[in-house]
């Protein structure tokens, strides 16, 4: 959860300077660095309106803001840009509001390497969160130019309830870059400390949108989402524009690897119903629900309530943790094979049961063969990976060349083992390496039990089983 | 000897992409294979061997899903344990916000199945299990993969 005061950039300057580098798309880390940065100080003092109507391009992104956090930073930074220029210009054009949805889908607080791993290997195969930069700036251009654009029809679908996944496959952009940029601007926050650091309406509106977001303002920045609020009230500029579909419920995303703490926060949520700021957006969009004065903000969600539904903060509450159970249940629909069809909770648990136990009970089954086989094959790694594998391996460049000097692929003969195979040991990983320790004790004791006959094998394996 | 160039082995591969590293879990594999056959000469019975193999598969598995995943945790954590400890040692286990409401059998199901779910949240264990899924699934894969190419020679 964070609330990233996404700087409009106060200067005038600023945005002079951003604006071509944005549109240059080039190198967008090292132009806007430095005007950015004053970017990134002033705003704090300034008040919202500073901001606001500063211009789309001043938000990008100080890709290097933060020094200490590197990469990263220069990423959320670009999130926050973007961000910033969704609240802004108010007529963001939907693509950008989806990239920043999708931004703020991924983003969870500091903790996504795994994801922007994820993403940037699904979108980038360099997975450098530079590359990110360049991307985001790059396609922030088009948007720079049309900072009026009145949202087209929303065709992203960050709208409603959609998975990380489609996201991630929709915007296909460098979610890692923007996922680093969220934590490092969540470290900005905290050293900032609250002072006139307030979440970006865009933040906001993303989550509206994506209704992904599920956020709470660090505790160094409490102060953040009052100031939010104030300024969120004057910011007409916003308009929600995005999602007809959308009817502002905002279905807070607990990223999965969100804390328990969060997640018990999440559900022991302050709903914060939207503001004012909220129903300025569209009369239509407006839904009647009260807009309570922002509460401050330690670990809530926020929530809007759907038309002529209950908005009391418990059944709030409960329809958050249905759409994302439901959310997680289409998830686990398209991985399970045969399950589009299936509809109902029920059903669906059964099937996803019914495939976990016989994906196990493979496992087991081929392990069984792989040890027959074993026995009489040795097995030559470098046949059994692609060609490919070992060019990514970087990190073993000792071990490929022990395999390139491997003969063939399979021998029936037995041979005794290549003093290659020991020496790739070397690049274990500490992963590989618990294993390995754990393997070797394990075979340790399976020496030592063979002759204490089967039974003991058994009582091992029991523990083995799940 | 296999103590010695274990230790040593500490480079790191940065932090795996979970579960879209095949790659990875299938260099994991047969490394652990190899162990298992280089070791395994004195597991003569192949019940034994198959359970190692197992076990390794798992651990592949867990170890490339990287240490965010909760189920990636528990499922290394279960098969480090020494099955010799049957008395472990009195530490105060922390055990985690145990959801309530076991009502459902499906859901208890679910947390059987699911290494570590037995302290989730709902949500939470059905993230875990589809990350859980596809991980199985692309082991699964790749364990027949090398079937097919060993007997297939």
């Amino acid at each position: 959860m964070i609330k990233e005061r996404f700087f409009g950039g106060n200067g005038s300057s600023a945005e002079a300077v951003l604006p071509s580098e944005l549109k240059s798309g080039a190198d967008a880390d090292q132009l806007p660095r430095s005007s950015l940065k004053l970017g990134w100080v002033q705003p704090m003092q300034h008040d919202a309106h500073a901001y606001l109507e500063s211009d789309l391009s001043s938000l990008v992104l100080s890709p290097s803001f933060n020094a200490p956090t590197g990469n990263d930073g220069v990423v959320v930074r670009e999130l926050v840009g973007r961000l910033g220029s969704i609240c802004k210009s108010g007529g963001i054009s939907p693509t950008s509001r989806c990239q920043v949805a999708g931004i703020s889908c991924h983003t969870t607080p500091l903790n996504s390497p795994p994801k922007l791993n994820l993403s940037a290997t699904n979108h980038q195969p360099q997975g450098v969160p530079a590359q990110g930069n360049q991307m985001a700036a790059s396609q922030f251009a088009p948007f720079a130019d049309d900072p009026g654009l009145v949202e087209k029809p929303a065709r992203f679908p960050c709208f409603g309830a959609r998975n990380r996944v489609g996201i991630g496959a929709q915007l296909g952009l460098a979610e890692a870059g923007k996922l680093s940029r969220v934590s490092s601007s969540q470290s900005l926050m905290a050293a900032n400390n609250g002072k006139g650091v307030a979440i970006s309406d865009a933040t906001m509106e993303m989550s509206r949108f994506g209704g992904r977001v599920s956020y709470s303002s660090s505790p160094g920045a409490s102060s953040a989402s009052d100031s939010l609020a104030t300024t969120g009230a004057e910011s007409n500029g916003r308009k929600r524009k995005a999602a007809p579909k959308c009817k502002g419920k905002i279905s807070p995303l607990s990223p999965p690897n969100m804390n328990p703490p969060k997640e018990e926060n999440s559900g022991t949520k302050k709903c914060k119903l939207r503001e004012d700021r909220e129903q300025n957006i569209n009369g239509s969009r407006k839904l009647g629900e009260d807009a309570k004065p922002l509460e401050p903000p330690k670990d809530y969600i926020h929530v809007r309530a759907r038309r002529g539904q209950a908005t009391d903060s418990h059944s709030l509450a409960e329809r958050v943790r249905r759409e994302k159970i439901s959310e997680r249940m289409k998830l686990l629909q398209n991985l399970v094979p045969g399950c589009s069809k299936v509809t109902g909770k029920a059903v669906m648990l059964d099937e996803i049961i019914n495939y976990v136990q016989s994906l196990q009970r493979q496992v087991e089954f081929l392990s069984m063969k792989l040890a027959t086989l074993n026995s009489q094959l040795e097995f030559d790694m470098e046949t059994l990976l692609p060609k490919d594998v070992h060019h990514a391996h970087v990190p073993f460049p000792h071990q490929l060349n022990e395999l390139d000097m491997a003969s063939s692929a399979f021998s029936f003969s037995q041979q005794p083992l290549k003093i290659a195979v020991p020496d790739s040991v070397d690049g274990f990983t500490d992963a590989t390496c618990q294993f390995v320790d754990f393997e070797e004790d394990d075979l340790h004791q399976y020496v030592v039990w063979m002759g204490f006959g089967e039974s003991q094998a058994t009582g091992h394996s029991s523990h083995c089983i799940l | 000897m296999y103590r010695r160039s274990f230790k040593d082995t500490r480079s790191s591969l940065g932090s795996p992409n979970p579960n879209f590293s095949k790659p990875m879990v299938a260099l994991r594999f047969l490394r652990a294979l190899s162990l298992v056959r280089r070791s395994g000469l004195g597991a003569c019975s192949p019940s034994y061997r198959a359970r190692g193999i197992r076990r390794a598969a798992y651990a592949c598995m867990a170890a490339s899903a990287g240490p965010r995943r909760a189920w990636s945790r528990a499922l290394l954590r279960k098969i480090r344990r020494r099955p010799g400890r049957g008395l472990r040692r009195p530490r105060a286990v922390i055990w985690r916000h145990r959801p309530v409401g076991g009502g459902d059998r499906l859901e208890v199901a679910l947390r059987r199945l699911v290494p570590g779910g037995g302290c989730m949240e709902y949500c939470r264990l059905l993230e875990e299990a589809a990350d859980y899924v596809k991980c199985l699934a692309m082991q699964v894969r790749l364990m027949q993969t090398i079937v097919d190419s060993a007997s297939h020679v």
